[in-house]
Formats: C-alpha cells, sequence, structure tokens
C-alpha cells in the first residue's frame, strides 16, 4: 500500500538537498506569520503556489482541493466572530462583524491554505528516507531519526493490516456507519483490539533482529546516502533568509500587512 | 522526566516508539474520515483509543510513540505544518502524563505501575488522568493553533479535550483487553523492560502532577472566568503545565 505524497519526478526541487527543503519549508512558515493582511498573504501564497507548480506538484493539490477549499471557508467563516475590529459592518444580540476581523479571516484562511500547499511541496518532492537522511544531518539524535524512519515504513503495512481487518468484521456484518457517534466509535474497539495485537509482535522480532546486528542507539553512525549541500543549495537558503528578513522588517518596524495588530 | 530521555538507550525501547508511532499513525489515517465532525479541520478521532493505553503499557515509549505518530499522521494526510510542532509535544503529553502522574496523582493515584481491573484505583487513577491529560494537550495545541491563526482557542481546544476523553474512555476496553497479553506473553511492560523499581510517592511528583492539573482545568475554562482574558488564562494553564510536566 502506498500512502506517500511524493511524486518521482525531475524538477529543481527534487534534485536539491533535503535540509535546504526542510528549513525553506520553516522559512515559508515564518514568512506566513509576519502578515495578517489578505493581500500579502495572497501574495505570498501566490508565490508559493508557484513553488509547487514548479515542482510539479500539481497532482497532490487536486488531490486535497477540497481540503483546501474547507480550510478557507472554514477559517472565514469562524475567525471574524472570535477577533473583535474597529470599523462594524454587522451585529445581531451578541454576534458582531467588524471589516478588520472579516479581512483578518480572509487572512487566516489564505494562510492555512498556504501552511498546507507548502507542507505539500516538502512531501511532493521528498522522499521520506531522504527526510529522515536531512534530519540526521541536522544533528536529530540518531534513535529518534531511526524510530522516525522505522515508523514512517511500518505506517502502510499497518494500514494495510487495519482495512483488512476492517473488510473483514464489515463482510462479518459489522456496522460501522449507523447510530450515534459514540456508539460508532466504541465499534472501533473490537477492530483495535486485533490490530494492536498484531502489529506488537514486531516489537520483539524487531528487537532481536537488531541488537543481533550489533545495533547500538548511542554509536556515531556513517549513512549509505550522503546528502551534500551544493552551492545551489546555499544560494537558495541565502535568498530565502534575505526575504525572511525583509518580511520581518516590513511587519516590525514598518508595520505593513497587519490588519489586526496584536496578533500574528 | 528522566525515563523519557533514559529510554533512548534500549533498542527494545526504541522498537516500541516506532510501532506505537506506527500503529497511532495508521489508525489516524485510517479513520481520519470515519466520522468528521468539522470537514477538513476535525474529525472524531478513533485513534484516541490508544493513548492512555500506550501511556500505561509503555510508558515513555508510548509517549514519544504518540508525538512521532501524530507527525507521521500529519505527513501522509498532507496537513504538515507549523501546528504539527504543536501536536508534536500535545500528543506526547497524552502518553507522558498516563505513567508520570499514575503514581502521584495524590489522592487519585495508583500505589503501584500496573494496571488492575479489579482496584478501584486503578480506575480512578484511570478516569482522572484521562481527564487531565486531554486537557493538557488541548491547552497546549488549543493556544499554539490561536497564535498561528488557525482554529480559535475557544473552539478547538474543547473540541480536542472533549475528542480525547471519550477516545481514553472507550479505549479502557482495549487497555483491558490487551493488558495481561501484553506485559505477561510479550514482556513488553515499560518498567519490566526498563527494569524500574515500583518507585514511591514523592512531593515532587505531586506537586508536578497537580500544577498540571490545575494549568489543564483552567485551560478548559478559558472564556468562562470573569474578569480573566482567555489569553491570559491560556498563557498561564500553559506555564503550569510545562512546569509541572518538567517536575514529574
Amino acid at each position: 500500500m502506498n500512502l506517500s505524497l511524493y511524486q518521482d519526478k525531475d524538477t529543481w526541487l527534487h534534485n536539491i538537498d533535503p535540509r535546504t527543503k526542510l528549513v525553506g519549508v520553516a522559512i515559508i512558515f515564518i514568512i506566513c506569520l509576519c502578515f495578517n493582511n489578505p493581500i500579502y498573504m495572497a501574495v505570498v501564497a501566490l508565490c508559493v503556489f508557484f513553488i509547487a507548480l514548479s515542482a510539479r506538484a500539481q497532482k497532490a493539490l487536486w488531490t486535497l482541493r477540497y481540503i483546501l477549499l474547507l480550510l478557507v471557508i472554514f477559517s472565514v467563516l469562524l475567525w471574524p466572530f472570535f477577533t473583535v475590529g474597529k470599523t462594524p459592518l454587522w451585529s445581531w444580540r451578541f454576534l458582531r462583524l467588524t471589516k478588520e476581523s472579516l479581512f483578518y479571516g480572509i487572512a487566516m484562511g489564505i494562510r492555512l491554505s498556504t501552511f498546507v500547499i507548502a507542507g505539500l511541496i516538502l512531501l511532493s518532492t521528498t522522499k521520506n528516507e531522504d527526510i529522515t537522511n536531512g534530519l540526521i544531518k541536522m544533528k536529530i539524535p540518531y534513535p529518534l531519526a531511526f524510530a522516525f524512519s522505522t515508523a514512517l515504513r511500518l505506517v502502510p503495512t499497518f494500514v494495510g493490516a487495519g482495512a483488512t481487518i476492517v473488510q473483514a468484521q464489515v463482510s462479518r456484518g459489522l456496522d460501522l456507519e449507523s447510530r450515534n457517534i459514540i456508539s460508532r466509535f466504541g465499534k472501533f474497539i473490537p477492530l483495535a483490539v486485533p490490530m494492536f495485537i498484531s502489529a506488537i509482535r514486531y516489537t520483539n522480532l524487531l528487537s532481536m533482529a537488531l541488537e543481533s546486528r550489533g545495533f547500538s542507539p548511542g554509536s556515531p553512525r556513517t549513512l549509505y546516502y550522503e546528502p551534500v549541500m551544493k552551492r545551489r543549495d546555499w544560494l537558495i537558503l541565502s535568498f530565502m533568509i534575505i526575504v525572511l528578513i525583509a518580511c520581518l522588517y516590513m511587519r516590525i518596524f514598518l508595520n505593513l500587512g497587519v490588519v489586526m495588530s496584536g496578533r500574528l | 522526566m528522566r525515563y523519557a530521555i533514559k529510554m533512548w538507550s534500549n533498542t527494545r525501547m526504541i522498537v516500541l516508539v516506532a510501532v506505537s508511532a506506527a500503529i497511532y499513525a495508521a489508525a489516524l489515517i485510517a479513520f481520519k474520515t470515519a466520522i468528521p465532525l468539522i470537514p477538513g479541520v476535525t474529525e472524531v478521532r478513533v485513534a484516541g483509543i490508544f493513548l492512555m493505553t500506550f501511556g500505561i503499557l509503555f510508558g515513555p515509549a508510548g509517549a514519544w510513540g504518540l508525538a512521532i505518530g501524530n507527525l507521521i499522521g500529519d505527513i501522509f494526510g498532507g496537513t504538515l505544518g507549523p501546528a504539527s510542532i504543536a501536536g508534536f509535544f500535545g500528543n506526547f503529553l497524552l502518553g507522558y502524563l498516563p505513567y508520570t502522574m499514575w503514581l502521584n496523582f495524590f489522592p487519585f493515584s495508583e500505589k503501584s505501575y500496573e494496571w488492575n481491573v479489579k482496584n478501584p484505583k486503578s480506575w480512578s487513577a484511570y478516569i482522572s488522568i484521562t481527564i487531565i491529560s486531554s486537557c493538557s494537550c488541548a491547552v497546549l495545541i488549543g493556544l499554539a493553533v490561536d497564535i498561528l491563526g488557525i482554529v480559535p482557542y475557544e473552539v478547538v481546544s474543547r473540541i480536542i479535550a472533549l475528542n480525547n476523553i471519550v477516545g481514553n474512555l472507550i479505549g479502557v476496553v482495549l487497555l483491558i483487553a490487551v493488558y495481561e497479553l501484553t506485559k505477561n506473553q510479550l514482556g513488553l511492560l515499560w518498567t519490566d523492560i526498563m527494569g524500574i523499581r515500583q518507585d514511591g510517592l514523592s512531593m515532587r511528583g505531586i506537586m508536578g502532577s497537580w500544577l498540571v492539573a490545575i494549568g489543564s482545568i483552567a485551560g478548559m475554562l478559558a472564556g468562562f472566568i470573569p474578569g480573566l482574558s482567555v489569553n491570559l488564562v491560556s498563557w498561564s494553564s500553559v506555564i503550569f503545565i510545562v512546569v509541572g510536566s518538567l517536575i514529574l
């Protein structure tokens, strides 16, 4: 079962170092937090969208189109009623809508979608193993990175096993779609027990296999694939850091891109 | 906190982290669209039934497993973002508090690390810690997603808390079903793997537990305390929870 969002293509984003992509995505997240004006956020979102297109991540974006749309709608509907602005637009009993809070809601919808698209760029252009290698190279402790990569490898196996158990029980008459939420919740217990037991049996076998091969959590490691930072990686990172500094300057010193002061 | 660090030198605990992370992530992914609450934002988390079970059975490995599992759920679900960092720490608490508060949340606590279905003390510890750990996670994630502008604190904290409490309460059936097998047949109870003697009740532990408890309950009441802003209450609650967790 393939759950990964990775798409094997030959684009500039696929070929850069995973560390550049991890740091780059973190920078995009921080840039998104610099503004809460929908116009500024739309510019950031558009740039991120073009990066996604250049990485040929349209397929992954299309898969998540409903989630993206719902995130925007939800944010635009919800935020205006939990933030207070100065210019009233409409009110009814305890509900108040202001121009600033409406704009803030729109900006947050765009920000949330930009977060998802930026994350998607990373996931659709980087293999899971490369993410792990990048994390190790960024000095994440090896045992943690090992647990992370092992879990990534086991997830499709367990999802497959879970799906088989669900299908087997449904074919025996288990109804997972009727009655109230609590009782539907409870119906998953008979499915969780065999899933848990079949999965947990891996632990002893895997531990023995690792120990018999001399696995030692604290020892220094070498990697078969050693990611190397090239000149273009440093150029990309330098450019992104300059953009980040410019955005921070605009927000902190010029107070640009803000409709709701006091909030990120 | 010492066991959460010390466990990384034990191979079986590291493997348990990976396996519990994979189980949790698999359940998150498989049932992501089963019962949506707010489509695209949150759903009834069927995976919630594993939270206390992992914490009690696997201790620190369960805590790290839940944290990593939630992150992997975000990766495979395509929702990786800055909120995933808050999700990591929030889910860590869901596994961390059950085993650290189990002996220390006086007067609701148990006297040994073991779960005994016939002992009312086990039940009082289970139920009280379920409420506290669920609320702690909700306060931490709620504040982070509010700051990030994803969902308002007042909405998301209550949804997460309720979701986790319901999952944990139903999950007791899972714990009862798998406890004996995991402990006696597979030998995977965390205290047995790490060779930990039964720690006694300590003042430090009690203080940590109550700091977390006060923080999480106050965080849930944010917005209902007259004269105190939601921001002030949520920030103070997070400080209480973090300090209490570090002391534990």
